[in-house]
């Protein structure tokens, strides 16, 4: 491997440099692993002893910050948060369900589809966070046991974050390093996602349909929702509609104007917030603006900002194209072999573990096995397994996704909760064969 | 004062063999909004008020605030459901089990207090030490104690 072989080993205090970026990134993965401490302040943490430790200077630091993560991140996370107050998501929600005449296994399907193709185009969390409540209303109005709904969302939800660029964070970070357009997922990536969504339905349908059962008088209570009611407001409404519009258009024709996916993201949000406040008084204005601010997740940014210093450090020392060069031997370089292993090792990564940590880490390490392949324009195979295998691997286990945890979460407020092995007993086996959907998709497409 | 000097030895109670139903409706026939829940030797098991079947029939997800708005949701028909549900159920699945106990020779500066701090009744239930149910205060019965005030009451 000629990069790792022309890595000089620094020395710092006695260790090698290599030793000391390894066993921070090590910490800071045990750390989270351990939910003791929050994720951002550990991977924050780990970037100021990278950068103290000598590892590497403060301009390799930054240079290693991927700003248009960040920037596409935090401008869909505010145009999220205007958006989320319009009632729009529960609009959909109580209109889907009232579409299918109230079936129970229907509404099951409607809201599935519903919190797959909101989740292709924004936040996970935020969509499981404002469709999980609506669910309950609906299931408790239908007298049937919200778990196969609540269950069922969740996997529609990391499924669907797959299918595009802007869909799961991982994909965000793929897509702005491997320079992959919003188009190249829509086309390579978004098209088995639909059937893996089928399958998975027909599973639950399998596992839990006997259970859905619901009386007439329930079916007429869950038509006497009123949809027109959950819009909140209107004219912001059409605002938010215009601009997430807009905004996905400018992503489908990014690419070819030469412009990247947070430039589009970082203007729709502006154009959002002054619209949002058009016309009012400034001090209206300001209050408005610091309230969508205030919902922005912070957390989630400042961690990204730790993990990309943190893993530019271990780069540097040479330890990833090490890591890479073993990898190569392992599959024998071979194409069909490597992005095997890479989509279900990164499948039973994602899990158990955050997946934006190992993104983050196997960027650069498929990055390092271009000369191998002919090039970086060679590797498109990897990175889709990459994808797959980090998006729909978080469906394996309740902590698998920040979407689970979040579902859960609300679950056990509402007084039904959700147990690690209960979900594990139906995800893990649905997760094996949605990768091994994905596997044979890679195949037959790439390789 | 004391707690025994003003409290109301006579009271309604419910046994724990009963359903919410029929408290209920003894609840509605004597406008009460309380009933304290006993075992048969008398002992308190807790009180049934309209605050606690309130709570068993609004859902626990519309309380917890995940729900911004529950205004395009039909309102009594999901309350009717659960009320339907609990009428034939056990007094015991409508019981709040910490009722504000008090003791007898407790004075109503402490019993005022403690009704203050419990915050979620408006009746203090007067026991011995076995727990026996000897009388009811309410915040009303303090109150009334307090006429006439002060200075009319120096002047007297």
């Amino acid at each position: 491997m000629p990069e790792a072989a022309a890595h000089t080993t620094q020395m710092i205090m006695g260790l090698p440099d290599s030793w000391i970026a390894v066993t921070i990134l090590l910490a800071v993965y045990g750390l989270i692993m351990v939910e003791r401490f929050n994720r951002a302040v550990l991977s924050l943490l780990g970037a100021g002893i990278m950068v103290l430790g000598g590892v590497i200077t403060q301009q390799q630091a930054i240079a290693g910050i991927d700003f248009n993560t960040i920037g596409l991140l935090t401008g869909m996370m505010v145009i999220v948060a205007v958006s989320q107050k319009t009632g729009m998501f529960q609009y959909v929600a109580i209109r889907s369900a009232k579409v299918v005449k109230a079936s129970p296994l229907g509404i099951l399907i409607m809201l599935a589809v519903v919190t797959a193709v909101f989740s292709a185009f924004l936040d996970n969390v935020t969509t499981v966070l404002l469709i999980a409540p609506v669910t309950l209303l609906i299931t408790d109005a239908l007298g049937v046991h919200p778990y196969p709904y609540l269950f069922s969302q969740i996997l529609a939800s990391n499924i669907g974050g797959t299918a595009t660029l802007i869909g799961d964070p991982p994909n965000i970070m793929i897509g702005s390093k491997a320079h992959l357009s919003f188009t190249d997922f829509i086309v390579q990536l978004a098209p088995i996602i639909p059937l893996i969504l089928v399958v998975s339905l027909v599973c639950i349908w399998w596992l839990f349909g006997r259970d859905l059962a619901a009386t007439d008088e329930a079916k007429a209570l869950v038509m006497q929702f009123d949809e027109a009611e959950a819009i909140k407001d209107v004219p912001l409404l059409k605002k938010s509609l215009i601009v997430l519009f807009a905004v996905i258009t400018g992503f489908t024709v990014s690419h070819a104007l030469h412009l990247e996916p947070a430039t589009i993201a970082m203007f729709g949000a502006a154009v959002l917030l002054l619209l949002q406040t058009w016309g009012r008084p400034l001090l209206d204005k300001d209050h408005a603006y610091e309230g969508i601010m205030a919902e922005v997740e912070w957390t989630t940014i400042f961690f990204f900002v730790g993990l990309f210093v943190v893993v530019t450090g271990v780069e540097h020392t040479g330890v990833i194209s090490l890591l890479a060069h073993k990898t190569l031997q392992l599959t024998g370089g071979d194409m069909t072999a490597t992005s095997s292993a890479i989509l279900w090792v990164s499948a039973l990564a994602s899990s158990f573990v955050d997946n934006i940590p190992f993104v983050a880490t196997m960027i650069p390490l498929i990055q390092n096995m271009a000369p191998t392949f002919g090039g970086h324009a060679m590797l498109e195979p990897l990175w889709w397994a990459l994808a797959l295998g980090a998006c729909l691997g978080g469906n394996g286990t309740l902590i698998g996704a920040s979407a689970n945890l979040v579902v859960a979460g609300f679950a056990q407020r509402a007084g039904y909760p959700i147990s690690f092995m209960q979900f594990i007993k139906h995800a893990f086996v649905m997760m094996l064969i949605s990768v091994t959907i994905a596997q044979i998709y890679l195949y037959l497409r790439f390789l | 004062m004391q707690a025994q000097q003003i409290m109301t030895r006579k009271f309604l109670a419910t046994t724990e063999t009963e359903t919410m139903g029929m408290a209920l409706e003894r609840m509605h026939e004597h406008r009460l909004h309380m009933l304290p829940v006993l075992a048969e030797d008398g002992t308190v098991l807790g009180v049934v008020t309209m605050f606690s079947i309130l709570m068993r029939i609004v859902p626990n997800y519309i309380v917890t605030g995940d729900l911004e708005s529950v205004s395009y949701a039909p309102d009594l028909g999901l309350m009717r459901r659960h009320y339907g549900e609990l009428i034939e159920a056990p007094i015991t699945s409508v019981t709040d089990p910490e009722p504000l106990l008090v003791k007898p020779d407790e004075s109503l500066l402490s019993v005022a207090a403690a009704l203050l701090a419990h915050g979620r009744h408006e009746h203090a239930l007067v026991v011995d030490e076995q727990h026996v149910l000897l009388g009811v205060i309410s915040a009303g019965d303090i109150l009334a104690n307090l006429n006439p005030p002060p200075a009319e009451a120096a002047g007297a």
